[in-house]
């Protein structure tokens, strides 16, 4: 009975203990499903390596060949800064613009039902509206073409995803006019948040309508434009489900943007090492990118912290 | 009274700016819905147009209210016509509009289903596990409980793009490729880090004083947990669990990649599949998956729009 008494830890320790076995799970997952990843990204990227074959060091060879040899690496930097400019753009004023037209509403219940409406799209799975797209919209009978026809502009019919000439900027255009439910009731947010004395001080010194949208409520969304800033160039950066669907990089490589040559080289080309160097550096890019944004964008709560 | 008028002019201008952009925004959806009713000829006769089966029910209707004895012939499964007339002519109408959705559904419902099981595992699994986690980082302070929470949090750091590849060798090795397990655990490690980070803030902004009285109550940490904590955060569980269903939901890439005898897909790899390869040249029944996809997130969000919107008004989303 007397070694019951005194037990084998102190509190403080078991206590601890505890602490990290409630913990375990998570902690188990995330090394198992991230952090071995990450570590495999980069190790591997030295590697010549199959799956189900054994792999062979190879050096600094995978990241030679990206940089200097691979002769897409090039035109699919360009295509993904392309697209992911155009994204920015359209992503940091359409939504603000609804926004700002639905905030300037008088009534209570008519803004809500507004903001309703552009969430109403987003109940469709991503997936369906690419392939919309794909197939209603872009396709050699879809509804652009048959627009023309019916204009009597067939000079300008044509397979919009597969002549060359316009595969890129039909693209970027899939989801015009890129008004996302979810951006609007962010900026949405933050045009409400605005003080009622920033409001009607600018009111009399004389500043309203378009004068009031720029220097009043764009630096007062400044945080949320960050975020939608940040998050859009991620996703443009990495993000390639939507070029998968639409036109698999093709035609030639007229739309192939890294991380889709990655996919490829992973899965249908077996060349593990060489995807995981691309994955590496789109990496680099995003860490890059993402510094530089927070160091060169201040938000408000910043602003108002230094005011 | 002019100040009246003049504000409902205003606004009557500001609706028509906004209802143009939705207008714009929805037409796509409106074509798929329409089209979804429309057979292949007829999308070749005329692309802009309106399904020939409904415009038949509504006469059918029509002639059945005002009781007058006219014969329609409808179109069967099979392709014979078949003469009937009032409510009989209006339901075989209906019969033949929604044959794209009868088509579909056969297809689709597997698909339903394993999106169903991996979308509900994967969010029980975020929610428990991240406000477990938030609530042990939040409330207690024990030797490397920082280093912890940056551990966590590091994660975030590293993009999709980066563990793609190897996350696909991991689970390959573990010999996890065709499971559900392939999607849940993965989603569920990634899922749990964004949850752990917003609850810990939720957690954090709880006053000291409510945990001091319900110890002084004589409840422990877990009835704490459970009874005080898990409550008061609901708005912010909920709105967790959405942000999660609909990014599994959404998902295509991961369920495409670890599928590779394609049993277990779900929505979204799904309806890619069936886009490009049963349903690539029959429209009525691509149309119709899409709209039938598209019913459970309209399910979702009747029920969870004000939370959602509440959630995200109320300023947790900047940067």
């Amino acid at each position: 009975m007397s070694n019951r008494s005194r037990p084998l830890f102190g509190y403080r320790a078991r206590f601890t203990l505890t602490c990290y076995a409630l913990l375990a799970v998570q902690m188990t997952l995330l090394v198992v499903f991230v952090y071995v990843p990450v570590f495999w990204a980069f190790s591997k990227s030295f590697f010549k390596f199959e799956v189900g074959s054994e792999s062979r060091f190879v050096g600094f060879a995978n990241y030679a060949e990206l940089l200097f040899r691979d002769p897409t690496t090039l035109p699919s930097l360009l295509h993904m800064l392309f697209l992911t400019a155009f994204a920015v753009c359209v992503r940091l004023s359409v939504p603000l613009v609804v926004a700002k037209l639905i905030h300037s509403l008088s009534r209570e219940k008519s803004r809500y039902l507004f903001r309703l409406l552009f969430l109403v799209p987003v109940v469709v799975p991503g997936v369906a509206v690419q392939l919309i797209w794909y197939g209603m919209i872009y396709n050699d009978r879809g509804m652009l073409n048959e627009l023309l026809r019916m204009a009597g502009l067939e000079e300008f019919v044509r397979g919009w995803l597969s002549d060359p000439s316009t595969a890129l900027v039909a693209v970027a255009f899939v989801g015009f006019p890129w008004v996302g439910g979810f951006e609007v009731l962010i900026y949405y947010a933050g045009l409400s948040s605005i003080p009622e004395s920033v409001t009607e001080a600018a009111l009399l010194e004389g500043c309203t309508g378009i004068q009031k949208f720029f220097r009043i409520d764009i630096p007062m969304v400044m945080s949320q434009l960050k975020l939608i800033l940040i998050l859009t160039i991620i996703a443009g950066v990495q993000s390639f489900e939507g070029l998968f669907i639409l036109t698999k990089g093709g035609p030639g490589f007229r739309t192939m943007v890294p991380g889709l040559w990655m996919y490829f080289n992973a899965f249908s080309f077996q060349r593990m090492g060489y995807a995981c160097a691309i994955g590496v550096c789109l990496f680099f890019i995003i860490l890059g990118l993402t510094v530089l944004n927070m160091r060169y964008f201040r938000s408000t709560t910043e602003l108002e912290g230094r005011g | 009274m002019t100040g009246d008028r003049q504000r409902r002019v205003r606004d009557l201008a500001l609706m028509l700016c906004i209802g143009s952009f939705g207008v714009l925004t929805l037409v796509p959806f409106a074509f798929t819905l329409n089209n979804s009713f429309r057979a292949n000829y007829e999308l070749d006769h005329a692309f802009f147009g309106f399904p020939e089966n409904l415009t038949g029910l509504a006469r059918a209707a029509v002639a059945a209210i005002s009781g007058s004895d006219a014969v329609f012939s409808v179109e069967t499964d099979t392709g014979e016509l078949v003469e009937a007339t009032g409510w009989d002519a209006a339901g075989r109408y209906w019969h033949a509009a929604t044959k794209g959705y009868r088509v579909s559904w056969g297809s689709l419902r597997p698909y339903m289903i394993n999106t169903f099981i991996v979308c509900g595992a994967t969010t029980l699994g975020v929610v428990t596990l991240g406000s477990i986690s938030a609530y042990i980082l939040s409330r207690y302070r024990f030797f490397g409980s920082r280093l912890v929470f940056y551990f966590i949090i590091g994660t975030m750091m590293f993009p999709a793009a980066l563990t793609l590849v190897p996350s696909f060798v991991v689970v390959r090795n573990l010999g996890l490729l065709n499971t559900y397990w392939a999607m849940v655990l993965p989603y569920i490690a990634g899922g749990q880090v964004f949850a752990t980070f917003v609850f810990k803030g939720f957690f954090d902004g709880l006053p000291e004083e409510l945990f001091e009285s319900a110890r002084i109550d004589g409840a422990g940490h877990f009835r704490i947990y459970l009874d005080i904590v898990l409550p008061l955060s609901k708005p912010v569980l909920s709105v967790v669990a959405i942000m999660n269903i609909l990014g599994t939901w959404n998902n295509f890439l991961w369920p495409f990649i670890v599928n590779t005898d394609g049993r277990y897909h779900v929505i979204a790899s799904g309806l890619y599949v069936l886009a490009t390869t049963t349903f690539a040249q029959n429209y009525s029944s691509l149309f119709a998956a899409y709209m039938t996809a598209s019913i459970p997130l309209l399910v979702l969000f009747t029920y969870a729009t004000r939370p959602f919107v509440r959630g995200v008004t109320s300023g947790a989303f900047k940067a």
